[in-house]
Formats: C-alpha cells, structure tokens, sequence
C-alpha cells in the first residue's frame, strides 16, 4: 500500500516526552534560559509549576538531556513517594552508593560530605505535587545542606495557583511558571513540528482560521494540541484510504478537525 | 480505530444543537416581527425592542458559560500537596490563602458577566475549606533527628484523580506510580492492570514488567509470570527480571 500522506504528520503529535522533539517556542526558550541560570545559583530550590499539559515535564527532560552533557544530572520521573525509598534510590544514582537497608538522612548527609563533587549535582523531580511534605522537607534539607541541587515539577490547579505561588515565593524557592500557548506559540508548535519532519505539504494545508479554531477548542494547551491533532490527522488517513474525493488540500477542514475534537472529548456531543 | 460513520453522525448532531438556538432565536424574532403591527394596530408601542435584545444575551451566554465550567473541572487534583506544603513549619499559609482566594475570585466575577456565580464560588470555597482541616489535625511532625520514622500517613491523597491523570496523558510514568500504588496496597488485580496498560505504552520499563509479574504471582498464575518474564528477558536481556525469575523458579521448586 502506498504510504499516506497523512500518517506521517499524525505520528509526530504521539502524546509522548522526548527532548529530540523538543519545538523551540519563544516564551519557552526564555524560561528555559533563566531555568538555566537558575540552576547555576547555589542554595537555590527551582519549582517549575503550571496547569498539565503545559509542556513541565518536556522542558524538564529537555534540561536533563542539555546538561547532562557538562555535568551530574539525574532524572527522577517516576515519583518514589516512600521516603527511605527514596533516599536509598537518590544515593544509588548520585553516589553509587548501594544498600538494601533503609538509609537515614543522617547517613545520606554523611555519604555527600565524602564524595564532594566539583559542580553539586543536579536532581529533577518530575511530578512532585505526589511527594509529602515530610519527604519535600527532607529535600529541602538536602539541599540547604548543599549536598544536591534539586529542580522540580508541580502541576496544579487554579485554585491552588495563589497558595502556591505564596508559599514558594520564600526564598528557597525560585519558582517559575509555565503557561498554556497563545494562538501565536501555538501556529508555531503546529508548523515547527510538521516542518521538522519535512511534511511541507501538510503544513502548507494549515491556514490561521485552522489555527484559531485549534486553538479555541484547545485553549492553547500542548497535550490537548497533540491529541486533537493525532486524531484530526487518523480522520485524514481514514478519508484518503476509504474516501479520497472528499479531501481538500487547499486547507484543514473545519468539519473534521470538529470531529477530531469530539473524538478526544474536547467537544461534548 | 476511529469509527468514522459514527463520529459524522455525531458531528451532525453537534451542529444541529449548535444551531437551534440560533434558529430559535431568528423564529422568535420573526414571530415578534409578525406580532409587532398587531400590537402596534392595537396603541402600545413601547415595550417591544426591549424584549428580543434580552433573548440574545442569554442564548450567547449559555455555550461561553459551559465551557469555563469544563476547564475548572479538568484541572482539579493535587490540592493534597499544597496543603501538605501549607503544613511546613515556617509560614502559616492556612488562614490567608481563603481570604486571598476568596478576593480574586470576586474580582474574576465582577469582570464578567452578572449572571450565575453563585453556585460555582459556594463549591469552590468548599473546595477550599475541606482540605485544610486535617494538616491543623495533624501537623508536621518538626523535623529533627528521627525523621526516617516518619511515615508517609500524610499521602492520603486520591488515588483516582492520579488514574483519570493517566487516563487522560497517557504518562507510563503515572501508569506504573499507580500500579505501584495497587501492588502496596494489596490490589493485585488492579496492579496488574495497570501495569499492563503501562507496557502497552512503553514496554521496556523494567520496573513496570516487574509488577506486572509480581501481581501475577499474587494472582497465584505464576506459570503466566514465568511466561511473561521470560518473554521481556529475551527482548530487553533485563538483568532484574532475571534475578526476579531466578528468585520465582527457586521458590516455586522448593
Ligand atoms: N516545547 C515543546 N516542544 C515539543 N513538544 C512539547 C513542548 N511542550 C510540550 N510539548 C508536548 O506537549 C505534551 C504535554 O507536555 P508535558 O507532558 O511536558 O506536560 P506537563 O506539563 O508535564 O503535564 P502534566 O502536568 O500532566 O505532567 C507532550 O506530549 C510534549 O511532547
Ligand atoms: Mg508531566
């Protein structure tokens, strides 16, 4: 069967966190400078917030995969809640340190203080809303202690927005937000994606009344982006398999990204 | 597989609703248009602009309205740690973060449009109000010393709003955090299933395949947890699924 000319594009908007597919959207890259900086600044805690889907855990990935290449990172993102667990894990991975017993932070404190690294090492936290405030306090101490520098995500509510930013505006933490995308970000999320992967026809097929009505249905979220266009670009295989003559490739159409988009439940019908 | 035939017809529907009250706005006006020299031929010209002017507010309204209370329910979850953050010794965020909150909101409903705040404020301040109650209960324990004997009690967060998160991003991550969960809480079954949808996502996390083959030993089908183990083993050379089925066949042959 001759390959689709649609199967391509809807494989890029797989809902999945890769660093190698990291688009660069100007908003974004700012943050991901300062995050940078940050990250340089000793004592510092770094909280990267924002509502799901808001691209936390990409950008996060997209750190650890960047400095990896000058110094100690270690990626935590499957959140280990239980606290001796995770003392244990942390000092496997930063220290090689390995135990089958539980390990105090007296005794972790300890092992740090033998090792001293040049540079401290960074530790991300991906998901951190599931750790307890016993553990974040553990953390904390860690790295008032200077042991290990830690970045984290946290991903909440609206509700919770204010409370938030009140607490972690202490000055351990240096918070920063992430946002959903606006029409702009999000025409060049869309196009960058497609254009990354030479689907120059595609691309060509998306007009800004196409974009405002993604981005309307969306509201500018990343995830729901993916998943309105996977689905949006299946409908396209679907019709060029079964149904040809009703394609237009003047532009998207309006019907069919409404389809889409009662697939995946951003419109109720 | 998308089912095309269906979704169309449910396109169709959608517009048709999208449509009607338009269309039952434009048949109003046209009804009053009709009705307008009757009233007229009988002497009480007033009152009439004022009333389809009206109707179109509130045929506006209602779609915008719908939408603003879909967003607020997609984000809920996670209330468990702020609070818990809340309970860290230095600051008492309890009592400001209701007044701050009830603040904003206000100015966020001012703004808009007068109509139907009610209901929505009263749950959110109730949303509010629940959580904090238990971190005054149960404050943190002032981390000293023995902090390896404190347990993780405080996580009593819900373990369904972390399942409708997976449901929804897909995360294997989340996938095999919830399949975790299940195994320490002895629901095997529910383990298993989740760490099954978490390989059909990813299938090479070690750790996942691992639960997998544990809830199916719990499940007491060991000879399926062999199967499985052996079958990663022979894609990923996984060196603990390895020591795992050694551990199993050991056991199972005492
Ligand atoms: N800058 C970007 N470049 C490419 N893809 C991105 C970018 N930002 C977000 N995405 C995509 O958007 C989707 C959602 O992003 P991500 O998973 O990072 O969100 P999140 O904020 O971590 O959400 P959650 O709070 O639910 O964990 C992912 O599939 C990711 O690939
Ligand atoms: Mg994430």
């Amino acid at each position: 069967m001759e390959p689709s000319l649609f199967s391509k594009p809807r494989d890029l908007f797989v809902d999945v966190v890769n660093p190698k597919d990291y688009v660069q959207i100007d908003s974004v890259s700012h943050i991901y400078q300062s995050l940078k900086n940050s990250v340089q600044k000793p004592l510092k805690m770094i909280l990267l917030y924002g509502r799901p889907g808001t691209g936390k855990s990409m950008l996060l990935h997209k750190l650890h995969h960047d400095l990896s290449k000058h110094q100690k990172v270690y990626m935590i993102d499957i959140p280990i809640i239980d606290e001796d667990d995770f003392l244990r894990v942390l000092a496997q991975k930063t220290y090689s340190y390995a135990s089958r017993e539980p390990l105090s932070l007296t005794k972790f404190l300890e092992l740090s203080a033998a090792v001293n690294f040049p540079i401290i090492p960074i530790v991300l936290l991906d998901e951190a809303q599931l750790y307890s405030s016993a553990l974040m306090e553990k953390i904390r101490l860690i790295s008032d202690a200077r042991a290990l520098k830690f970045v984290i995500t946290l991903h909440k509510t609206d509700n919770e927005e204010i409370i938030a930013k009140e607490h972690f505006q202490t000055r351990i933490w240096e918070s920063i937000e992430l946002h959903n995308a606006s029409y702009e970000e999000l025409k060049i999320y869309i196009q960058k994606k497609l254009l990354k992967a030479n689907c120059f026809d595609v691309a060509n097929m998306i007009n800004d009344n196409n974009i405002k009505l993604i981005n309307k249905l969306t509201r500018g979220n990343y995830r729901d982006a993916n998943k309105l266009m996977f689905a949006l670009f299946t409908l396209y295989t679907w019709y060029e398999e079964h149904n040809p003559h009703k394609i237009k490739y003047n532009a998207l159409s309006k019907k069919y990204i409404e389809m889409a988009a009662i697939h995946t439940g951003l419109i109720r019908a | 597989m998308l089912d095309i035939t269906n979704l169309e017809r449910r396109w169709f529907k959608y517009k048709l609703k999208r449509i009607f009250p338009y269309g039952l706005l434009v048949t109003l006006i046209l009804v009053l248009g009709l009705s307008i020299p009757l009233i007229f031929s009988k002497g009480s010209p007033a009152p009439i602009d004022s009333l389809p002017k009206n109707s179109i507010k509130t045929a506006i309204s209602t779609p915008v309205e719908t939408t603003n209370e879909e967003s607020s329910m997609i984000l809920q979850p996670s209330m468990q740690f702020i609070q818990s953050m809340g309970a860290v010794p230095e600051t008492d965020t309890t009592v400001p973060d209701t007044t701050l909150l009830g603040s904003s909101k206000n100015s966020v409903t001012s703004n808009t449009v007068k109509l139907p705040p009610v209901e929505a404020s009263s749950s959110q301040s109730q949303n509010v109000k629940v959580p904090i109650a238990p971190t005054i209960k149960a404050p943190l324990p002032l981390v000293k010393g023995k902090l390896t004997s404190i347990k993780r009690d405080d996580v009593a967060f819900d373990i369904h709003e972390i399942e409708d998160r997976f449901k929804n991003n897909s995360n294997p991550n989340l996938g095999l955090y919830i399949a975790h969960y299940h195994y320490d809480h002895g629901n095997y079954a529910e383990a298993y299933n989740y760490a099954l949808k978490t390989n059909a996502i990813n299938s090479s996390m070690d750790d996942s395949w691992l639960i997998f083959a544990k809830s199916l030993v719990k499940l007491g089908k060991e000879d399926q947890a062999k199967k499985t183990l052996q079958l990663y083993i022979s894609n990923s050379n996984s060196q603990n699924a390895k020591n795992y089925l050694e551990t199993l066949t050991k056991e199972t042959s005492k």
